[in-house]
């Protein structure tokens, strides 16, 4: 073997490379470069019979040209690798682009309902009340009268009693009304059970009242009674300063003013320190400073005696709250008919799931 | 109760500014709801005497008036009033002075200059009297502020008293609570008579009901003159919402106000012999009062009388006829104790209630009624002249005792939760008037006449708890129980968050319903929604009832949104009807749902779609499968208020659940829904009571199943459900699901026949079902829709 044949097949490899490479750059999609990876590297290309010219070279050249080929080889599949990934690069952006939305376009949500402000309100104040250890119980609307008034303590001759005040119910022999409040309850638990008593009577009543802002013929209290050995006007106030707190504020005061309930001896009100001017009186308080909330008191004597509860060992308090008027401060409802009128630009101002 | 706190310091040597004063009292339990300052915006306004009322030129409506402000100094203005005369004192704004709702600037009215103007009671904020200007006493002197001459340099608290504080509702009252709460001494007014008695009553008083009226005082005052009263009682009256009458009628006002006790004063000529009758009235007895009505009394109406006719309603209202007058000399003072349930009777028997009335049948003071009759008659004296005839009568058949009551000061601290030493419980009772005997253990506390609310001890406790204050409270917490709801409650809470969560919005809607509800939903008179619970007492015709159906309010809460331009409603409510039993009313919860307009709004891309009776069917479905109510049936129903063939009764295991269904187009157009509603009316029972337990899980199946469609052809007639059930049953066991997929009716089919098609899941629990065994399955189900509902397998 001569040196010319050396030269020679070195030029084949050179050229096999060279054709090699233009070959594939101009290959101008994935198609072409697969034609042209065959045409460069398979069996019939420049390559593949520059090496079969590898048989006649001298042995000590072998090993070198042996290198050259793998170097042009390795070239030539880099190229068309690098090609490849350029193609499957753009083709990807490509189907990025077809494949564009306008991700502000509205989405389409399930529509979601709401819960009444007055279901949410009820139940906020009801599961407070759990929480401290009470349960929950119901109990009828129309109501005898002996357990609206006689068994809560009410004078004979209250004007509550008129029917200008309170609702009558024509049926059968007895005397039956509308429930004034859910105080009547207060009985029928502890008639239905002996003490320890711990309860929250949610539910309707109605009185003669002319509806306005303020005002509705029938309306929702959530009574509260809690009878047990040694009860003192102090876990009266302790429970429902907390709850006030809860609803209102953590941070806002509470205070407890006498007042006169039938019911219960000594009485009070709770007045919660006015959450829109902290005190120093606004609009919402009627310059107050304070906002009154509920009623409440140490349960009267004559009710534990009315259902035969030992009035030497037990002792209890009672509290009743309206929860229109306590949603109706929370939320800003300037007049509480709005509660029972049902417009979904209201009702929807409380959706989701609470 | 509106309290002058200028009267109020004459009472009591109060230190404390009105503010101080009011939530002093308010925080003892005596609540000032409001304190007005009348005079504060009254700035430069001065009593003018007229001196001369000409015509103005250019109008007959309007003169000018001439008022001197002193020797030197008169003022022209322009007037349109013409109540008062020359010589009348008035009160003049200047140019430059203020009243509460304007400033007041020379003005030219009708060509004149007017230099100010002439008040009226109105625009001084005194009275609600724009009819004619306000013509002031004589004693008020030319020049002097308006504000003091009308008393207006004062504060006035408004007071809300509760039914239990009778005698909060009088100043000497209020001043008493002051006097405890600020340690001062209350200043009883004077009732000294000035000349002593001259022999015996000319008055007959006879108590004919002792048990309606213990006692009545009555005293002759012979020989004065009516007329109008002097400033400042016209002013106390007025400020307290009383309008000034005449020196006699307004000092039985005054007294009223002065002491809480509440008197009367009879033109004496008009009483037959001078004799007092007190009785109950008779049968067909009349009496026209003095507000002017005529009233038939009752046989239980306790009376004031002579011995030929009634003179007053006993502590309610006196009558015209024997009413004090311009012409009066004579006059008989009436000042008694009545029994509270007689006059609250009464009261709310004639729907009247009076100042009077408030106070007696809250329980006036038997032990006052002497000294509100000195009082009185010291008043009148002094402003009416004439001279008290003879003694004071006091028919006081049966005296009445001040209850006595014992109090273990240890109870109060054990039912307060507080500390409060028993010298200081003495002390704080005694402030408030009651006479104290201090025992071992043990206290008694004579609660005084005017006290009627003081029964027994705990009433003692809150005297001293008030006077302690509630600020002192602990703040403590009871120990409670295992509190929380129970499963029914907590399965009505999930179906409210059940319903909420499908779409549906919560409503609450009033009880009250009518006839005329029932009438809408064109409910047969048999209906069971008709058998109602009637109030007695309605306040409008709409509200006679109590409702039987939640339909109505639902539907006109739909129509309200409608009207609303709301596009889609899903409403439900949970709710009770009441249903009547001759004995106290049934109260079930029923849960009502109305679905109108459109269920999904238009979208992008998307059609919109209106409420179906499927689509409803579908959320109340998932509520019913969420609440753990199993298989459900729905079976054909008719009648008001349904459509007649696009409602249904849905019963599970037996048991109705209640009727789903479009609502008849009339009954629609009744309730203003006129594009259609489909509604759902259900007992609450069966859904909370169904309580789906605790969920047992099936394994996973390890095989395969075999899935195939089936499509058969039945006649209109047959429901869908029956055509499911019995692919179910004659598919079981290995057909594990079936779900219906297509409903086509055309011409690929006979006419009153349709094709339904399901998919059907088949499977073995131990193994690949083979292609023979679901084809013997497929078979099995063909033939029982053949026998059993004539269906052919479409091809
Ligand atoms: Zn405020």
């Amino acid at each position: 073997m001569s040196d010319e044949i050396d030269t020679e097949v070195t030029q084949l490899f050179e050229g096999a490379r060279k054709e090699g490479l233009s070959v594939i750059e101009t290959a101008h999609d994935l198609h072409a470069l697969g034609e042209a990876k065959v045409r460069v590297l398979g069996r019939k290309s420049a390559l593949s019979s520059a090496r079969s010219g590898l048989r006649g070279a001298p042995e000590e050249k072998r090993r070198s040209l042996g290198q050259l080929a793998n170097a042009v080889q390795t070239e030539l599949e880099a190229a068309v690798a690098a090609k490849q990934r350029g193609f499957e690069a753009s083709e990807r952006a490509a189907r990025w682009d077809r494949e564009a939305i306008d991700v502000t376009l509205p989405g389409d949500a399930p529509s979601l309902g709401s819960l009444h402000p007055l279901t949410q309100t009820v139940w906020e104040i009801v599961d407070i009340f759990i929480g401290l250890g009470f349960k929950v119980a119901e109990g009828p609307e129309v109501e005898l009268a002996k357990y609206n008034f006689d068994a809560l303590n009410t004078p004979a001759h209250h004007p509550a009693r008129s029917p200008q005040d309170t609702f009558y119910i024509k049926e059968g022999e007895e005397e039956f009304v509308l429930r004034t409040q859910t105080s009547p309850m207060q009985i029928r638990v502890m008639e239905s059970q002996e003490p320890p008593v711990y309860v929250v009577v949610p539910g309707r009543c109605y009185r003669r009242d002319v509806q306005d802002a303020t005002h509705l013929s029938g309306f929702t209290q959530i009574e509260g009674l809690a009878v047990d050995e040694g009860i003192t006007m102090g876990d009266l106030k302790g429970s429902l300063q907390l709850v006030a707190r809860e609803i209102f504020g953590r941070d806002l005061d509470v205070r407890l003013r006498p007042h006169h309930f039938d019911f219960t001896e000594p009485s009070a009100e709770l007045d919660v320190q006015c959450f829109a001017c902290r005190g120093s009186g606004c609009r919402i308080c009627k310059q107050e400073g304070w906002i009154e909330v509920l009623g409440c008191g140490m349960v009267h004597p004559y009710l534990l005696e009315w259902v035969g509860y030992d009035t030497h060992r037990y002792s209890g308090f009672a509290f009743g709250m309206g929860p229109e008027r306590i949603a109706a401060l929370a939320h800003g409802v300037a007049d509480i008919r709005m509660f029972y009128e049902n417009d979904l630009r209201f009702l929807n101002q409380f959706g989701g799931i609470r | 109760m509106r309290v002058s706190f200028n009267w109020l310091r004459e009472l009591v040597p109060v230190e404390e500014t009105p503010s101080k004063v009011a939530e002093l009292l308010t925080l003892s339990g005596t609540k000032v709801e409001a304190i007005h300052r009348p005079g504060e915006s009254i700035n430069g306004v001065i009593v003018a005497e007229v001196i001369d009322i000409g015509e103005h030129p250019n109008a007959d409506n309007l003169s000018l008036v001439e008022v001197r402000i002193n020797d030197a100094d008169t003022r022209r203005v322009v007037c349109g009033a013409r109540n008062f005369a020359v010589g009348d004192h008035v009160a003049l704004a200047p140019v430059g002075s203020t009243l509460p709702e304007m400033a007041v600037s020379e003005r030219r009215i009708r060509g004149a200059i007017s230099q100010g103007m002439l008040c009226s009671g109105a625009e001084l904020g005194v009275s609600k009297d724009h009819s004619g200007i306000l013509v002031l006493p004589p004693d008020s002197a030319e020049g002097e502020d308006v504000v003091t001459a009308l008393g207006l340099d004062d504060t006035i608290l408004e007071f809300e008293i509760t039914f239990n504080r009778p005698d909060c509702l009088g100043m000497i009252g209020i001043a008493r609570e002051v006097a405890a709460l600020t340690g001062t001494e209350l200043e009883m007014p004077d009732a000294a008579p000035a000349t002593p008695s001259d022999g015996a009553s000319p008055v007959d008083v006879a108590i004919l009901d002792p048990s309606g009226c213990p006692r009545y005082v009555a005293r002759y005052i012979e020989g004065l003159r009516t007329g109008p009263s002097p400033g400042w009682m016209a002013t106390r009256l007025a400020a307290a919402g009383f309008r000034p009458i005449s020196n006699v009628v307004d000092t039985t006002n005054y007294i009223l106000l002065e002491t809480g006790h509440p008197i009367h004063a009879f033109d004496a000529d008009k009483v037959t012999d001078h004799q007092i009758v007190v009785r109950r009235a008779e049968g067909g007895e009349c009496i026209t009062t003095l507000d002017g009505i005529e009233r038939t009394l009752d046989a239980a109406d306790l009376m004031i009388a002579d011995p030929s006719r009634a003179l007053a309603i006993a502590g309610v209202m006196g009558g015209a006829d024997s009413e004090v007058t311009e012409g009066t000399a004579d006059v008989i003072l009436e000042s008694a104790y009545f029994d509270p349930a007689s006059v609250g009777a009464s009261s709310r028997r004639h729907l009247l209630r009076t100042e009077a009335s408030a106070r007696f049948e809250r329980g006036a003071d038997f032990d006052a009624a002497p000294y509100a009759a000195a009082r009185a008659t010291k008043l009148i004296v002094q402003l009416a002249g004439g001279r008290p005839s003879g003694d004071m009568t006091d028919a006081y058949p049966v005296p009445l005792e001040r209850r006595s009551i014992s109090l273990a000061p240890r109870k109060t601290e054990a039912l307060l939760g507080m500390r409060i030493a028993a010298a200081r419980q003495v002390s704080y009772l005694e402030s408030l008037g009651f006479r104290v005997t201090i025992g071992d253990e043990t206290l008694a506390a004579e609660a005084p006449s005017f006290r009627p609310d003081i029964q027994r001890d705990v009433d003692l406790i809150e005297e001293v708890a008030r006077l302690a204050g509630f600020d002192g409270l602990p703040s403590t917490l009871p120990r409670g129980v295992a509190g929380g709801l129970d499963s029914r409650q907590l399965a009505e809470r999930r179906l409210r968050r059940t319903l909420a969560a499908a779409g549906m919005h919560e409503a609450w809607t009033t009880s009250w319903a009518s006839e005329r509800d029932l009438d809408a939903l064109a409910l047969p008179t048999d209906h069971p929604a008709r058998s109602v619970v009637e109030v007695a007492n309605p306040m409008s015709e709409d509200e006679r009832h109590l409702r039987t159906t939640l339909l109505p309010g639902l539907l006109r809460s739909a129509a309200h949104n409608l009207a609303h331009r709301v596009e889609g409603v899903a409403m439900f409510e949970i709710a009770r009807i009441y249903r009547p039993t001759g004995g106290l009313p049934q109260e079930p919860l029923l849960l009502s749902a109305v679905f109108c307009g459109l269920h999904r709004p238009q979208r992008w891309h998307g059609p919109g779609e209106h409420w179906s009776f499927w689509a409803a069917k579908g959320v109340l479905e998932a509520v019913l499968t969420a609440m753990g109510v199993g298989e459900t049936e729905w079976s054909k129903v008719t009648g008001m208020p349904w459509h007649p063939t696009r409602a249904a009764n849905i019963t599970a295991a037996g048991v109705t659940l209640g009727t789903m269904g479009e609502l008849h187009p009339d009954v629609c157009e009744r309730f203003k829904v006129e594009q259609g509603a489909v509604v759902a009316e259900l007992a609450l029972g069966p859904l909370v009571d169904a309580q789906p337990g605790r969920v047992k899980v099936r394994d996973l199946p390890r095989f395969p199943a075999a899935y195939m469609d089936l499509s058969v052809v039945v006649e209109e007639a047959v429901p869908a459900q029956t055509v499911e059930t019995i692919i179910r049953h004659a598919g079981a066991p290995e057909l594990v699901e079936v779900r219906m997929f297509d409903l086509y009716r055309g011409e690929q089919v006979p006419g009153d026949h349709k094709s339904l098609a399901y998919g059907l899941e088949l499977r073995v629990p131990d193994g690949t079902l083979t292609d023979t065994q679901a084809n013997q399955v497929r078979d099995r189900v063909i033939r029982a829709l053949h026998d059993q509902a004539g269906a052919e397998l479409r091809s």
